[in-house]
């Protein structure tokens, strides 16, 4: 392998913490040139992947919000006709009217083909958008190309993008999706792992507070019937909160009622929960 | 190369397609698989494309790679079985030792693998099943390990790999627990349930739609055009009715309590009523089934275009649902056996569907829901049953 590769090599990032399969599978899917698709439950990172890639392979990260009312289109380009009207009736740009390419403004996934170094593409959410939209992108990312209809111009990419898709969806995406995406599934970290993670975000915690906390974090995570079980998310905002607490005893943490429940479990009815649960323990 | 490994795959009904395995070999081919651990992490991510399928990939993967058993369902499930009797063995030996009739000190000098293991051997040796009963495992019964029984394992959770070996990874088998299909949660539902909104068009175009309105004017070189839409109503009804009576429901109430939250939060016009078993000539509006009575023959004044969506597990004696009296409470008796009754409000709303909570694979031996279905268009309550309903409640 040329020293140009290895330096194209993903190994994690300052602020993210990487397990060795994720990224075996990240670099394989770099050079089969093929989207990753990521699934998990939320909070897993898989966000903070392709933000932590770019932030290795000193790539720009280009990212794609998906919304649930999105046409392909708009992901593609837009040919902003209100400017060129303007343009025409008061004649104050440097832009030429009679040329619609000068009107013709790229969206996410087309900045990410027409940029000047390889970009890392971040699609995030796809499970929001109809199967359609879903099926078209995956073409055009196929291809690597999209037509401009207003000018009868192909746009092809000039570097291919790196491609990461993420999803929240238990329910799957449709077969001609899968069949172009490497898949991987995030598990949720355990405690080993997010010790790791712990010590990446608060590099001079106390032994005490991380050991209580995470003991204390992964035991309300067992907790039956929550619907919206906390995340590494929460735990991160929990320990801010712990630590910025003068009063708070490290000691107590596991025991009784845990303060500021209200940061790991947001929905009332699983609060109430966590906190009957906890009562159940002083018992 | 591993074409062996590809049928195997496809044999214990993976959809591994020949695309991705011909993908798999350009990533061979590329030099960017060097060990058995990257080919593990590579064959997995190109050729498994749901963590459904990941638990079963593992298995066959040690079985191809080191000669572990094939996975059959019958040796999973004694696995679970001599697991839940160690986990149980754990938290209350004497108890353990006692109901299998051993030494507890003997038991106490293995290791958990050889616990296992001996486990393993005494499920084996039991022929004859034994369902129900105290003293011996089976499926049911107070018995506390065996299938029905309590598992305390909880979800159990994957995580760095570290330096082990690819076939231990796969042996670990990290990925058992997404296998089995995850309860319905309100999210879910409502991404079910979502598509059920039904936004139309209604009144006079009196609505400026600017975007429209800018395009086309842009469109005919500034020359203004202006374009008018109907104002988007909502207008879906719907009417939920919900079977809470009765032990034969009670396994489903968190399920079925989902649907009813998300329903409440999401429809306008809902109306929610509550029945026991089958429908009679009154539906209540309260959940005792006490104060409100709604006699259906009213029903017949509401709009036909309402979406009537009937939860219940349809399963009751045949003379609940046939006999001209056959409901169980002496003053709902009317002349009209509750069939009728059905059909009276599947004539009234054309658009139903009949949620059963019960498994589909089981609904050929109940004599009940093969004749309600034969009135109410049947779909399972899980997700793809839901989105099936919706579907079809949709239909033009």
């Amino acid at each position: 392998m040329s020293n140009q590769e290895t330096s194209n090599r993903f190994t994690g990032a300052s602020r993210y913490v990487l397990d060795d399969e994720l990224a075996k599978i990240v670099n394989i899917s770099m050079a089969l040139e093929m989207p990753l698709l990521l699934k998990g439950e939320p909070g897993t990172g898989k966000t903070m992947l392709a933000h932590a890639i770019a932030e290795t392979l000193g790539m720009p990260l280009i990212v794609l919000n998906v919304k649930s009312s999105m046409k392909l289109v708009e992901a593609l380009y837009q040919y902003d006709t209100l400017t060129r009207l303007n343009d025409s009736r008061f004649g104050d740009s440097k832009r030429d009217v009679s040329r619609i390419e000068d009107y013709i403004r790229m969206g996410k996934i087309g900045q990410a083909f027409t940029a000047a170094a390889r970009t890392v593409l971040l699609i995030d959410e796809i499970d929001k958008a109809d199967t359609d939209f879903q099926d078209d992108m995956l073409d055009v990312l196929d291809q690597m190309e999209f037509d401009i209809i207003e000018i009868d111009k192909t746009v092809s990419a000039r570097h291919r993008p790196v491609i990461i898709i993420t999803s929240n969806a238990k329910k799957d995406l449709s077969d001609p999706f899968l069949g172009r995406c490497n898949f991987h599934h995030i598990a949720f970290p355990d405690p080993d792992m997010m010790r790791r993670i712990l010590r990446v975000h608060f590099p001079s915690l106390d032994k005490d507070l991380l050991e209580n906390s995470i003991a204390a974090f992964y035991r309300m995570r067992q907790i039956d019937g929550v619907e919206k079980r906390p995340a590494t998310r929460e735990l991160i905002n929990w320990i801010r909160a712990l630590k910025a607490d003068p009063d708070c005893k490290t000691a107590q943490i596991g025991k009784g009622e845990p303060p500021y429940l209200g940061i790991l479990f947001k929905k009332s009815q699983d609060y109430q929960r966590a906190r009957e649960a906890a009562a159940r323990r002083r018992l | 190369m591993f074409i062996d490994f590809f049928y195997k795959l496809r044999d214990v009904g993976l959809q591994v397609s020949p695309t991705a395995f011909l993908t798999l070999h350009r990533a061979l081919s590329m030099g960017l698989v060097g060990s058995l651990e990257d080919f593990y992490t590579a064959s997995r991510s190109i050729l498994v494309k749901s963590e459904r399928y990941f638990d079963l990939f593992d298995q066959v993967f040690a079985h191809h790679f080191q000669g572990a058993d094939m996975p059959d369902p019958k040796g999973i499930e004694l696995d679970e079985l001599a697991r839940s009797m160690l986990e149980f063995w754990l938290q209350r030996p004497q108890e353990l030792s006692r109901l299998l009739g051993m030494d507890e000190q003997a038991l106490k000098k293995l290791t958990p693998e050889q616990l296992l293991e001996y486990f393993k051997e005494r499920l084996k040796e039991q022929t004859e099943e034994h369902h129900g009963g105290g003293k011996w495992i089976g499926t049911g019964g107070y018995s506390p390990v065996g299938h029905s029984g309590y598992h305390p394992g909880g979800m159990r959770v994957g995580g760095v790999s570290g330096n082990k070996s690819a076939v231990k990874v796969a042996l670990e088998r990290r990925y058992r627990d997404y296998s089995q299909d995850g309860p319905l949660t309100q999210a879910l539902v409502g991404e079910a349930l979502k598509r059920l909104r039904h936004m139309a068009p209604a009144g006079p175009k009196d609505r400026l739609n600017i975007e429209k309105t800018i395009y086309q004017t842009t469109q005919n070189a500034g020359e203004i055009e202006l374009v008018f839409d109907r104002d988007l109503k909502d207008k879906l009804k719907v009417i939920l009715a919900i079977d809470n009576g009765g032990w034969s429901m009670d396994p489903f109430i968190p399920v079925v309590q989902t649907v009813f939250d998300y329903a409440r939060a999401q429809f306008k016009d809902l109306k929610i009523f509550f029945f026991h078993n089958t429908i009679y000539d009154t539906l209540w509006g309260d959940p005792a089934r006490y104060r409100k009575a709604q006699r259906i023959a009213g029903f017949a004044r509401l709009d036909p275009e309402t979406r009537l969506v009937i939860v219940g597990d349809a399963s009751m004696a045949p003379y609940e649902l046939m006999a001209t009296d056959g409901s169980i409470y002496a003053e709902e008796r009317s002349g009209r056996p509750s069939i009728e009754c059905l059909m009276f409000l599947a004539q009234t709303f054309p658009r139903n569907v009949w949620l059963n909570p019960k498994p589909a694979e089981t609904w050929g031996y109940t004599r009940t829901i093969a004749a309600i279905r034969q009135i109410f268009p049947m779909f399972e309550l899980t997700i793809e049953g839901l989105e099936q309903a919706v579907s079809h409640l949709m239909q033009k």
